[in-house]
């Protein structure tokens, strides 16, 4: 049986404390850094566990670290992204709920890593009670004496703030989370890079909860060992899977990452409910691409993922069952991604309401042969937006194109939903148009 | 909350606490709250405002004392949240964005709140809640109908 | 220089170009909404995709986000590009309306002719049209929000490129809404540039409405004569009248942009009580009569009481052309040397600079925007000449400083660092920091003055920087202040620094005005001259005295000497009204070429826009040609100064032809600086009227009678330029007088105190020739023991004696309602 790594401090009702973390080992790594490691020994050390970014875009974390130059200035930031907008994942705060002080760790030790002064732990409102946990526990550990000036007698000093989005996925796009930071319009700014050119134009690393976590884990134990954690020879450590849709068991659930989707669903998640059948998963959240059965075997990493033309994202798995019409699903997820378009760049701002407005035609019968290739190209000019939100929103119409094809058809020749239960589109609150 | 932006380094980094503050006092954020605000952050009115209308957390127009965010992400979508929504609405006599008459709820449909485990589910003073059938919407709004809550409001 | 090829054609560009800047040079007009040459870009309308098919970059990319690099093969006519481009129209006109008949922009606009070229024609979109309310932005700018297509270029150069801070982009997604937190005037005085910029009809010249189409108007280069940069504009003309004019790219000069003040200041042009025939004795004659008399009247008196009895006033507003053949004119009959500037002070201010600037010394405006400090001594850019503000902004955004020590409540759209001096320390600061800047320790003269840290702590500062540029006002500073200010420059030079030199000058052509005046002291002041009768009959052309004096009674007093006063100009002013004989003239719009200096001394040429007459509009209520046909163009009258000048000369009565040759040649002949000048029209573009080194011996003007103190229980009071209100021809112009804020008098808070007085109230300020009210505003960040008052035009401010002079306590008190 595989040993949580995580969750290991899970507890049915409530947080581990801070002294449940440290019974578990918490804040060894912490002390062990700041007295015998210097910043490059520990970002050597997550190079080499190949620790990648789990916030979506699966970025090696250790190289993410090592672009702020050598002679960039201080003070220097890190944004631990725990904004998680993205449909269908809720593994950071399942995360924080479990062991708030193994993120808090896990930050400081990012920090340390890259010399940075200050963190900035980035929260959307809808987490408002884990928000305020965080700041408990920051207290908590400050008390403890892990944060604050001269953590542990060293030279290093490092604070972090938690800081409350007002909710917009755009948010979660690094830059964006910048300038959210910064108290402007959270438009993404692909110009600038972070790394030094960030926060206040200074040095700033934008990190997944999750990703940030792992760290203290890898640092007590070994890059070797968070490598073999892992069930691909390219893929270290472990993964939170969050299943949801029609399965049994949905929920939040650490698994070696390469665990193949069937394991993930037919084990821990108690498989398919009773009547449904799988039809597709999004393995990675609302910016992934629809994977149909086909692929119920294939390992959920990031690159036998990549191999199949699919992406790993924040391997939210969102379960669809046959009985789910995907027009309607995917015109779901284009209303989402309508609404939450920062609005910048035309491609997505005008974009993506455009195919929502085909798709929902579909739905409603009136869909036409011609939409087809319209939706086809418009979705795949997404990629020349601005940032990576449209392309990702673009995904799922472009799975719907290439695994459902004959379902949008069924749809135009029988000028209706052929599911028992039509989409209704959404309330007359942001789109008077219809 | 003076003081909250004399500590911060970048008083604008403020801006969304001090709209919450203010929400919090007003129970959205009117004009006059959003030019106090934009006067203690040093900001002109319409750089506030710029702010104010991007986010989906701030209220620039009245809402019930507890505003009902009724995910509709994907996975709640499969669990018929549109029913969810309906019988909410129905249920307190409002439309989408309206205070029911004793001044108590606003139902306002909400991006996906990462509680899709609990699918369909919602979002009611800082807590989630799912999975939600007609008897369980029930049951909440009677508690918070009843019984006293500490409000939670995003700080 | 990296090379690159874009459509199979070859071309080497300085690094840090666009792509899209780069096809550009080889003609080929890559589409573009967001981008713009003045503003950068930020990749937002994705209008400019190219295919990038070889290099570092590949694929699908914005030419407007991707430096220029070597081995680059780029192409705009992939199909895939194409393909991409057709769908950011086609997503642009999803909700652009269908009003193109109907719309201001229609014919210039750069979405109709992106969607025709890009060959959209039918809106495939099936949903409703995205609607927005309008707001009222104030009495220059219109907003059409339905028409909008996102693109940024508006709120990117309102915030980021101008500074200011109510305009700017609100709500999210498709709902995006561009415009005020309320209902509003835009509070920029540089709002007027969003027009241009807008690439489609949401933002259109109000005054402009409905007029015309492109083609409809008679459109030419011109300049901008509100104050003395000379920026640069194109003005257009319809049925014999401006309508509109926009900012023209100039390098050196103003960049792409102008203030509202030249945007909209033009209609003194067609002001309906502008003087269109000549006049003798208040009636309308022939213009033969008007000659024929004047030239009479001039020779008489001359003949009795001598030449030197008949004067000349020129001015500071009159191009090169008028203020050169008017010298001429006096000397070929014999009369005193014209004069150009009223104000005696103004003359000595003006030629103490412009004797001081020498080419290594000048920079540009533009240059401006490349120095990593600026000291502003003595001026108020926004106010003064308002461009010279955004100039200043942009050398802060590249990282640079900016310092400014003036007495008055600066407003800058930026950071800096304002040291409220008061007039008369505003030389001993230069003076220090002379002698600070060669190395000499600041402190050393262990003078108590309180601001002197700061102003050590400032030249320590310049002494670290690379390429300084000291800007001096000549509005409120003394006379031997520019001169500090060029010796500053030199010593800054001296150690090592690139240093620059920049003047303002009082006048579109004040620097024309000041070259042709005479040298050394000059003449008796012409005041004096009127009021001891030396002059008895008194030319003035295209100057109002009764503006710009500040004694108004002794000016009163002085003209009612007079035998006989002429006036030549286009505008309605009281000296005009007032005036024996009045011939009308052009403005720089109307049928003639026309030069001005800018205050850094570049020439630059106002070739005619229209050909003048009388407005349609005037004559003709019901807005209808006329449909009498005439032999001439109706009030098309009035004729430049050099042509009236010259019929003056002819009709004396021992006449006279004024030399044949050329203007230019006589020119250089008199001042070297106008050697390379060999005709205007074929003049090296920006050459500028500045000798390379200035001859020792120039002029300087005697030291300053020693600094007059300010005695206890005093307030010295400045009068001053303000951006709406107090530049002459823009205060005759219809569209800026709704846009004049009320003048008010500043005071420091300290004064106040004194005084008892606070913000908003009335105040009564005894002055010699009267007591004027106004309201008071109390401002910290002005310096104290000073009063401030606009030159405006709803004020009596010609009450006071002087620009500057000094007010009792005593002589303020509060007016109880």
């Amino acid at each position: 049986m595989f040993e949580e790594v995580l969750f290991k401090n899970r507890r049915p009702d409530r947080p581990a404390t801070l002294d449940e973390y440290r019974q578990s080992g918490g804040y060894e790594a912490l002390i062990e850094a700041v007295k015998q490691r210097t910043p490059d020994e520990v970002r050597q050390l997550v190079t080499d566990s190949g620790l990648r970014g789990r916030g979506g875009a699966g970025f090696p974390t250790g190289r993410k670290w090592g672009f702020i130059p050598a002679d960039a200035g201080f003070p220097r930031y890190v944004v631990p992204n725990t904004d998680e907008m993205e449909p269908g994942t809720f593994k950071d705060r399942v995360l924080v709920n479990i062991d708030p002080h193994l993120v808090i760790e896990g930050i400081i030790l990012s920090g340390y890593a890259v010399r940075a002064q200050t963190g900035f732990f980035f929260i959307r409102p809808s987490y408002e009670l884990d928000a305020q946990l965080i700041e408990r526990e920051v207290e908590v550990a400050r008390q403890a004496g892990f944060l604050g000036n001269n953590i542990l007698g060293s030279e290093f000093s490092f604070e972090l703030v938690v800081h409350r989005s007002a909710g917009r996925y755009i948010c979660g796009e690094a830059t964006a989370q910048v300038n959210a930071i910064q108290g402007n319009r959270a438009h993404p700014m692909k110009d600038r890079h972070m790394a030094s050119d960030g926060l206040w134009h200074r040095p700033t690393i934008v990190n997944n909860a999750e990703t940030l976590a792992c760290v203290p884990h890898i640092l007590r134990q070994g890059a070797e060992w968070f490598k073999g954690l892992a069930r691909t020879k390219t893929g270290a450590g472990t993964k939170l899977y969050c299943v949801s849709g029609k399965v049994n068991q949905p929920g939040c659930y650490e698994l070696p990452i390469g665990t193949p989707l069937r394991e993930i669903i037919e084990g821990s998640a108690g498989g398919m409910m009773p009547g449904s059948e799988l039809k597709a998963v999004m393995p990675g959240g609302a910016s992934t691409a629809y994977m149909p059965a086909k692929y119920y075997d294939v390992e959920m990493d990031f690159d036998p993922l990549k191999a199949v033309g699919h992406r790993l994202g924040t391997a939210a798995i969102m379960v669809f069952d046959q009985n789910t019409c995907l027009v309607a699903a995917t015109l779901n997820l284009m209303e989402y991604f309508a609404r939450e378009s920062c609005g910048y760049c035309t491609p997505c701002r005008e974009g993506l309401p455009y195919i929502r407005d085909l798709l929902w035609r579909i739905e409603a019968g009136e869909g036409r042969e011609e939409f087809i290739p319209m939706l086809q190209q418009m979705a795949r000019h997404m990629d020349s937006s601005y940032c990576a939100f449209a392309p990702g929103a673009a995904e799922s119409v472009l799975g719907l194109l290439k695994y459902f094809l004959d379902e949008i058809r069924e749809h135009i020749s029988q000028k209706k939903c052929p599911f028992a239960e039509a989409y209704r589109p959404h309330r007359k609150l942001w789109y008077p148009a219809e | 909350m003076q003081a909250e932006i004399a500590v911060a380094e970048h008083p604008r980094e403020q801006a969304i606490n001090i709209m919450y503050a203010v929400q919090g006092h007003y129970g959205y954020l009117p004009d006059e709250g959003l030019l106090e605000a934009a006067e203690l952050l040093d900001l002109t009115p319409l750089e506030l405002e710029e702010l104010a209308t991007f986010y989906d957390f701030i209220y620039r127009r009245p809402v019930g004392k507890y505003v009902i965010h009724v995910c509709d992400g994907v996975v709640c979508w499969m669990f018929h949240e549109n029913s969810v929504f309906e019988y909410l609405c129905q249920k307190l006599g409002v439309c989408a964005g309206e205070i029911s008459a004793d001044g108590l709820f606003t139902v306002l449909p909400t991006a996906c709140i990462g509680f899709c485990d609990h699918a369909p589910a919602m979002l009611v003073n800082g807590r989630l809640y799912g999975p939600l059938t007609p008897l369980l919407i029930d049951e909440i709004l009677e508690k918070l109908k009843t019984e006293y809550c500490d409000l939670v409001v995003c700080k | 220089m990296p090379k690159l090829i874009i459509d199979q054609r070859s071309i080497e560009v300085p690094a840090g170009t666009k792509v899209i800047a780069a096809a550009e040079k080889l003609g080929i007009m890559i589409p573009r909404f967001c981008y713009h040459p003045g503003l950068g870009s930020f990749g937002a309308c994705r209008m400019c995709a190219v295919k990038f098919l070889e290099g570092p970059v590949k694929g699908i990319e914005m030419s407007c986000m991707e430096d220029a690099r070597d081995g680059m093969v780029v192409s705009t006519t992939d199909p895939e590009a194409m393909e991409f481009r057709q769908y950011v129209i086609e997503w642009l006109m999803m909700h652009h309306p269908l009003d193109c008949p109907v719309c201001d922009e229609g014919g210039h606009c750069l979405l109709q002719d992106e969607t025709v070229s890009g060959g959209h024609g039918r809106r495939r979109y099936l949903g409703h049209k995205r609607t927005y309310h309008d707001q009222y932005l104030g009495v220059f700018v219109q907003h059409e929000m339905n028409r909008c297509i996102h693109c940024w270029r508006c709120r990117n150069f309102y915030q980021g490129f101008a500074g200011y801070r109510d305009y700017g982009a609100m709500q999210i997604g498709n709902r995006m809404y561009f415009g005020r937190y309320e209902d509003g005037p835009l509070e920029s005085p540089f709002a007027g540039n969003i027009i241009d910029l807008c690439p489609t009809g949401v933002l259109t010249d109000k005054p402009c409405r409905f007029v015309g189409r492109r083609w409809d108007f008679e459109r030419a280069p011109s300049l901008c004569l509100h104050c003395s940069l000379g920026c640069n504009t194109t003005g257009s003309a319809r049925y014999r009248q401006m309508w509109r004019q926009e900012g023209r790219f100039n390098e050196m000069v103003n960049g792409y942009f102008i203030c509202d003040r030249g945007r909209y200041g033009f209609a003194y042009e067609s002001h309906p009580e502008r003087p269109r025939r000549a006049r003798v004795a208040g009636l309308e004659v022939a213009w033969a009569e008007a000659i024929q008399t004047a030239a009479e009247k001039l020779s008489q008196i001359a003949a009795t009481a001598g030449p030197a009895a008949v004067a000349c006033l020129g001015s500071a507003r009159s191009s090169l052309e008028t203020q050169a053949t008017l010298q001429r004119f006096c000397r070929a009959l014999g009369w005193s040397e014209p004069r150009y500037f009223s104000v005696p002070s103004q003359e000595r201010q003006v030629k103490a600079a412009i004797a001081r600037l020498e080419a290594p010394l000048a920079v540009s405006l533009r240059e401006i925007e490349t120095a990593d400090f600026v000291l502003v001594v003595g001026a108020d850019p926004v106010n003064e000449a308002p461009m010279l503000a955004l100039a200043l902004r942009q050398a802060w955004l590249k990282g640079g400083a900016v310092a400014v020590l003036d007495p008055r409540p600066v407003f800058l759209p930026f950071e800096f660092e304002h040291l409220p001096l008061a007039p008369g320390d505003l030389e001993a600061a230069l003076e220090a920091l002379t002698a600070g800047a060669g190395g000499t320790d600041l402190l050393a003269g262990g003078s108590p003055w309180p601001l002197l840290p700061k102003i050590a702590a400032l030249g320590r500062r310049l002494t670290q920087t690379q390429r300084p540029v000291i800007v001096c006002g000549t509005g409120i500073v003394r006379e031997s202040t520019p001169g500090l200010a060029a010796d500053l420059v030199l010593r800054l030079r001296e150690a090592g620094l690139n240093a620059g030199l920049f003047y303002l000058l009082p006048g579109a052509n004040a620097f024309g005005a000041g070259l042709l005046s005479p040298a050394g002291e000059g003449l008796t002041p012409l005041m004096e001259d009127l009021e001891t009768g030396a002059v008895k009959a008194l030319m003035v052309v295209e100057n109002d005295p009764f503006w710009d004096y500040p004694d108004r009674g002794r000016l009163v007093r002085a003209l009612d000497k007079l035998e006989l006063l002429v006036a030549l100009d286009y505008l309605p002013s009281p000296t005009v009204q007032r005036a024996d004989i009045v011939f009308p003239t052009l403005t720089l719009f109307e049928r003639n070429h026309s030069s001005f200096v800018n205050q850094e001394g570049r020439l630059q040429l106002a070739p005619p826009v229209h050909l003048g007459g009388m407005p349609m509009a005037q004559i003709s209520p019901e807005k209808h040609p006329p449909r009498t046909f005439l032999s001439h163009i109706p009030g098309g009258e009035p004729r430049t100064p050099g042509e009236i000048l010259a019929e003056l000369a002819a009709a004396m009565p021992a006449p006279v032809t004024l030399p044949g040759d050329d203007l230019w040649d006589w020119l250089s002949r008199k001042n070297p600086v106008f050697a390379n000048i060999v005709s205007l029209f074929e003049s090296p573009p920006g050459a500028r009227l500045i000798p390379e080194a200035v001859p020792a011996g120039t002029f300087s003007p005697a030291a300053a009678p020693a600094a007059a103190e300010r005695p206890p229980d005093y307030l010295e009071l400045l009068l001053v330029d303000l951006i709406f209100g107090t530049e002459e021809l823009a205060s005759y112009s219809k569209h800026i007088q709704p846009a004049e804020e009320p003048p008010r008098l500043r005071m420091h808070p300290a004064d106040a105190a004194k005084l008892r007085l606070s913000s908003g109230d009335r105040v009564a300020l005894r002055l010699l020739g009267g007591t004027l009210e106004v309201d008071l505003q109390v401002a910290e960040n002005m310096a104290p023991g000073v009063l401030v008052l606009p030159r405006h035009r709803q004020l009596n401010w010609r009450l006071a004696p002087d620009y500057r002079v000094m007010v009792a306590y005593g002589d303020i008190v509060k007016v109880e309602a």
